[in-house]
């Protein structure tokens, strides 16, 4: 009886649960749609009037309308829990975009951006060190934004935070100095592209390799192309993927000096902070491959993940508040800035040089 | 702090594992034939 009056329970926790999902995922729906069609009407007025106006993507017209709802009339908390999903949905569009991609371009490009990644991320974090001794920021506080700002972001920080037993205040500012350096990095990325004329895939590997958050990354690489895109999200999957080895390596330091808990199972320590979806993205892309789905089926997975990603991008702009961001005081956000500015321009170095030799 | 620890990795891995469950249910749904062709 008891068992069943649980069984029961459980079963309305969760139908409430997913009830409180759907206000936000409506309004997700809404703002990327809304974006969407901005695009559209605009292209097709255009068209009509042989008018000439520049191409703007749905992805900036979504963040925009997302950030003008946040910071002016503010996110009402009824749709907090769902707004909050749109890094599953970010996830779930990775994965189906393996459907977009040949696992021989996979590894070609992938083996390309790890190459890329390792040096990027080693000659970073020592940047970012240096960076922070000499801004005299907590020694805890500059590993999280060494983390987040040379391997992939939020998640990076809070893979590491209780890895290296950080305080919550750090935490909080590390997210915050990223969040705004990633809005900011939405914006100049591509303006800098189109005034190097980058081809979009050397773009797209930028992108991947130099954007903090998985979520900017993919929009400010869409927001050039959509093959630029394409790019952006596999260089920035082969650097999630290495957010295990580098919280890891933290995590051995701080312990090291007695100042966050020993790391007991090394090999269980990587696979609980390996991103899994970037194992699902390989599954789909192989699948892919071995030409299990028909092309129209690769047309609709490829477009399954393009919505997905509208409900990330409307996402991105609602979750965005600009008043608190500029809150967390100046120094962990200077700090950042420098940072990501030392790490854009070492990518792109980087990017040029795999332009010329590496056959890109 | 033990229970930071505990709490904070798990969360973020079972997102990405029912990310990935249900991007593969689509992928299966869609080489089943049984929902209609996704348009953009």
């Amino acid at each position: 009886m008891a068992t069943i009056a649980n069984t029961q329970a459980q079963g309305e926790t969760l139908g409430r649960r997913l009830a409180a999902l759907i206000p936000g995922l409506l309004l997700l729906a809404a703002v990327g749609y809304a974006g969407k069609f901005i695009e559209q009407s605009i292209a097709a007025y255009t068209k009509a009037h042989h008018a000439t106006f520049p191409n703007i993507e749905y992805v900036l017209w979504a963040i925009v309308i997302g950030l003008i709802i946040a910071n002016t009339t503010g996110v009402p908390r009824i749709f907090e829990t769902g707004v909050a999903t749109y890094e599953f949905w970010l996830k779930a569009g990775i994965v189906l975009l393996g459907a977009r991609f040949l696992l021989g371009d996979v590894l070609h490009l992938g083996g390309i951006s790890l190459l890329l990644v390792a040096i990027a991320v080693s000659l970073s974090l020592t940047f970012m060190h240096v960076l922070g001794r000499a801004f005299t920021l907590k020694p805890k506080l500059t590993s999280l934004l060494a983390v987040g700002s040379s391997i992939c972001g939020v998640s990076a920080i809070i893979a590491a935070k209780p890895a290296i037993d950080a305080d919550d205040e750090d935490a909080s500012y590390a997210i915050a100095a990223i969040l705004a350096l990633g809005a900011i990095s939405l914006f100049t990325f591509p303006l800098i592209g189109h005034s190097l004329h980058l081809s979009d895939k050397a773009y797209g590997l930028w992108t991947g390799l130099a954007v903090d958050n998985t979520a900017e990354a993919t929009a400010a690489g869409a927001l050039y192309s959509d093959a630029a895109g394409k790019v952006a999200v596999l260089a920035k999957t082969t650097r999630n993927a290495l957010i295990g080895f580098v919280v890891l390596a933290y995590a051995l330091y701080w312990s090291s000096r007695g100042e966050a808990q020993a790391v007991g199972n090394k090999a269980a320590f990587l696979w609980r902070k390996f991103p899994k979806f970037v194992l699902g993205f390989l599954l789909i892309s192989l699948l892919a491959t071995i030409g299990f789905f028909t092309k129209p089926q690769l047309t609709s997975l490829a477009n399954l993940s393009r919505w997905a990603f509208l409900l990330t991008f409307a996402g991105v702009g609602l979750r965005t508040n600009l008043r608190e961001l500029g809150k967390q005081g100046w120094r962990p956000f200077a700090v950042g800035a420098i940072g990501e500015v030392f790490i854009a321009l070492l990518t792109l170095g980087l990017v040029y040089g795999a332009s010329h030799y590496l056959n890109l | 702090m033990s229970k930071t620890n505990t709490t904070a990795p798990q969360r973020s891995i079972s997102l990405d594992v029912y990310a990935v469950a249900l991007a593969l249910i689509l992928a299966l749904l869609v080489r089943l034939n049984l929902v209609p062709p996704v348009k953009w």
